[in-house]
């Protein structure tokens, strides 16, 4: 009963604050902006504003039970510049810089969070899930579209030749996940155990196999659509040479995290931020680089350094739990940016001018994975529950698809700009209905510590 | 001559490193207070600046605008949470006065310095000439305590009657070089201009009152629940990001703006230890990014920069030196203390560079770089005159 009542008095506290702030907000909006300092500041009130209200609305959603970063996302598109328009573009753009950072932290704790003895005890799932989730989840959506891609507005101009390799494009992006999403919600349910191990073990790899299989993808298109029918070795080759730099530079980075850990320890949060500026900075010059030699553009790079890194200091070093510690402590700031920036970023436009055929792909790619789930988990003996359930942690889809998406624009401009929008409206869906699914499949398998 | 100077800051930075690391390895004397304020994180920040390796490119630097806005923010509220009027007053009334007369004295006496020679080494217009001034004198009129912390204790006991009129006047002088420095911002264009200058003034400040105290309001509507410490942490992040916006698009300053709300928390708030705690916890970190940032704006593009510091150097230590005279010469209470108190006040410390940052986000003209590198080398110049003079003071009075 007490429990009732303090909810209900945060409820209304929370509704108000928001509201005050909010009219706060919308008043400062309307003043003039004379000198760019003034500007400066209504970016950085909008930052401010945007961190409050996300974490406000999460709270309110907290008392429904639901997701955190549901709250932080759908702040983000209400402030977003499809709605309100609080968050312009520009300044989305301007905070890209801030959010490569805070995907780095989410990816260092992606990898810090993968414990080597679990996943070896998980490998046949992990391994099988992988396969399946690759094959069916492609196959369903591709088969969707080569048959039904037509029947569609948006695409019912495209030659049936375009249609498929729309159609190849689609499947290998519809298998692409968001382990910053995973790691977010594994991170605020507390979770931990088999079921979570295998999500976060599949979740953060396919990020990386994704990568091999757009390219494959991309060559595929390119053979479909008549331009040069030679598999290019030297572009493999290249994405081939990066992936492995990228996790020899992590690994180097973690055994410094963990020499720093051992040595200096304090300060942790502050030499991890200038490890994340780091990696960003110097994988940004990487992807330029590829982009002049091989004329291939991946900005991939950080999150797998990260990754690398992060799993090095858990995996072969004994700071793994202190590093843990210190990452877990600056991580609410860092999800509540990084999500709040992600939801005003989601497509809405995108979303109203397809929804149809955006609903029809999220349906078939949601019985994709709950085959593919259940199919790896019958074969490997996983308990029922497990089987029946883990389709619902496998939704998420975020940044990862967004950059492939736009990759193939470049690539392909006459089918680029239909792809786009139809996998910014996928997203849309995926990001918004994914966290609260994973949320609720943690609580199911009881491996949720916080309900 | 480029890359031999990038060389030297980076074995430099290497041996910073080596340092942090091997904690047996000794320091020479010289050097212990300079590693001890973090003085090497300037050296970082210009070695990954445009100067050099152009990591912290213009646009990067703009792209993490908010990062600066959120340390003037924390650096505000952490001085701020320094003013709770109960802690003042187990203090005598008179150590308070001195701090104020020591920094006002030192402000004057910079101010009119600073105000005459710029033009002689610089074309400024005469708005910016009275702002620079302004924002050059409130810097030197702050003192650290940097120089107090690292004496040796044997040294700490026997002086301590000194050393305890020292430590707070260092604590509280920054108040009034804040509060000078606010001046400068009603030197930008008001919001509410149209009516006489003191009826903008007057209602700018009033208006200025009750916005920060709806910020105050709004923090305390946050603390009022029980939170844990990373929710409170993302609390005074947002708020302190949130206030330094406001204050630029309102036409305060950040710093001040976040001084106030500091210090009204501190002294309206019950929650105020949690608050400080989350402050305190990263009041390193953040004071070391700031000197990143504004070692990513330093710009030692003329030799005369290195006199034009010694002479702002020279400035303060005279205004340094007479008010720390005049503080036991005109206070009775105060007179047992030696004449030459301002020799133990020579560290700069963070607010100044606060003040800096400050002034260079919101004020900018054709000299802001180099009004930067001047501070900055007169606070490396500071850091290492001040140890020694501070010694010197201490052993006269004995």
């Amino acid at each position: 009963m007490v429990e009732f009542y303090q909810s209900k008095k945060n409820l209304i506290t929370y509704i108000l604050t928001l509201f005050i702030v909010t009219l706060f907000a919308l008043w400062l909006r309307n003043l003039d902006m004379e000198s760019s300092w003034q500007r400066a500041g209504m970016i950085n009130f909008s930052l401010g504003f945007v961190m409050l209200a996300a974490y406000m609305s999460a709270q309110i959603l907290k008392i429904a039970r639901l997701p955190l970063i549901s709250g932080y996302i759908i702040v983000g598109i209400v402030a977003g510049p499809y709605v309100s328009g609080f968050l312009t573009d520009d300044m989305i753009a301007r905070f890209g810089f801030i959010n490569d950072i805070a995907l780095s932290f989410i990816a260092l704790t992606a990898g810090g969070a993968l414990h080597l003895q679990f996943l070896k005890k998980r490998r046949k799932i992990i391994v099988l899930n992988i396969l399946l989730l690759t094959l069916v989840v492609f196959g369903f959506v591709f088969m969707f579209f080569v048959f039904m891609g037509s029947h569609f507005s948006l695409t019912r101009n495209l030659s049936s030749i375009q249609i498929i390799a729309f159609a190849v494009l689609v499947g290998v992006v519809a298998v692409a996940r968001s382990p910053s999403s995973a790691i977010a919600i594994i991170s605020e349910s507390r979770a931990s155990g088999p079921f979570t191990e295998t999500v976060l073990g599949v979740t953060v790899a396919m990020d990386v196999l994704i990568i091999i299989l757009f390219t494959v993808a991309l060559t595929v298109a390119r053979i479909i659509l008549g331009g040069s029918g030679m598999v290019n070795a030297q572009i493999f080759m290249a994405v081939s040479m990066e992936m492995a730099g990228s996790f020899f530079l992590g690994a180097l980075l973690g055994k410094g995290i963990s020499f720093y850990i051992d040595r200096i320890r304090h300060d942790l949060p502050l030499f991890l931020l200038f490890l994340a500026f780091g990696v960003s900075k110097i994988s940004m010059w990487a992807s330029s680089s590829m982009e002049n030699y091989f004329d291939i553009h991946l900005h991939l790079e950080p999150l797998l350094i990260c990754m690398s890194a992060g799993f090095t200091v858990q995996n072969f070093s004994k700071t793994g739990s202190y590093f843990m510690d210190s990452l877990d402590g600056i991580s609410l700031p860092v999800y509540v940016l990084f999500f709040s920036l992600a939801g005003a970023s989601l497509n809405f436009g995108a979303l109203k001018l397809c929804w149809l055929l955006t609903l029809c792909l999220a349906v078939v790619r949601v019985a994709g994975i709950f085959c593919a789930t259940w199919l790896a988990g019958t074969i490997a003996k996983d308990p029922p529950l497990y089987n029946r359930t883990a389709w619902m942690a496998y939704i998420t889809q975020a940044g990862v698809a967004i950059g492939l998406a736009q990759m193939a624009e470049r690539e392909f401009p006459g089918i680029g700009v239909y792809l786009t929008t139809v996998i910014l409206a996928l997203i849309f869906v995926n990001q918004v209905v994914g966290p609260v699914t994973f949320k609720a499949v943690l609580n199911l398998v009881g491996e949720a510590k916080i309900r | 001559m480029k890359i031999i100077f990038a060389l030297l800051i980076i074995v430099f930075l290497a041996f910073s490193g080596y340092h942090l690391t091997f904690r047996t390895f000794k320091l020479p004397l010289f050097a212990r207070e300079f590693y001890l304020t973090g003085t090497e994180f300037l050296f970082l920040g210009f070695l990954l600046g445009p100067q050099f390796l152009n990591l912290l490119d213009m646009e990067t630097l703009k792209g993490l605008e908010p990062v600066g806005a959120l340390l003037l923010g924390w650096i505000g509220l952490l001085f701020g949470f320094q003013f709770e009027i109960a802690r003042i007053r187990r203090f005598p009334l008179d150590f308070f006065k001195a701090a104020i007369l020591e920094s006002f004295l030192t402000f004057v006496l910079v101010f009119f310095g600073v105000y005459f020679a710029l033009p002689l080494f610089f074309e400024i217009p005469e708005v910016k000439h009275i702002v620079l001034s302004l924002t050059l004198s409130a810097a030197a009129a702050c003192t650290a305590q940097t120089g107090l912390a690292l004496l040796a204790p044997d040294f700490t006991a026997q002086h301590q009657k000194t050393l305890g009129l020292l430590r707070y006047i260092s604590s509280i002088d920054g108040l009034s070089a804040l509060l000078i420095f606010g001046m400068v911002f009603f030197f930008r264009r008001p919001l509410f201009a149209g009516f006489s200058l003191i009826g903008d003034l007057a209602l700018g400040t009033v208006f200025s009152l009750i916005i920060s105290m709806g910020l105050v309001f709004l923090y305390i509507v946050f603390i009022a629940s029980h939170r844990d410490e990373s929710e409170l942490a993302l609390v005074v992040i947002a708020m302190a990001v949130l206030t330094s916006g406001v204050a630029s698009i309102l036409h305060f300053s950040p710093l001040v703006a976040n001084f106030f709300v500091g210090f009204c928390l501190v002294n309206l708030c019950r929650r105020k230890e949690r608050l400080f705690k989350i402050l305190v916890g990263i009041e390193k970190p953040v004071y070391l990014l700031l000197l990143v940032f504004l070692g990513a704006y330093w710009k030692l593009d003329s030799l005369w920069l290195f006199a034009l510091a010694a002479l702002y150097c020279l400035y303060r230590f005279s205004g340094k030196l007479f008010g720390g005279f005049m503080v036991t010469r005109l206070n009775l209470e105060l007179s047992s203390y030696p004449p030459h108190l301002g020799f133990g006040l020579l560290d700069q410390g963070g607010l100044p560079l606060a003040i800096l940052f400050d002034f260079q986000q919101g004020i900018s003209c054709d000299i802001t770089a180099s009004v930067i590198s001047l501070v900055l080398l007169a606070v490396i110049y500071n850091e290492f005159l001040g140890p020694y003079l501070l010694v010197r003071l201490l052993k006269e009075g004995k």
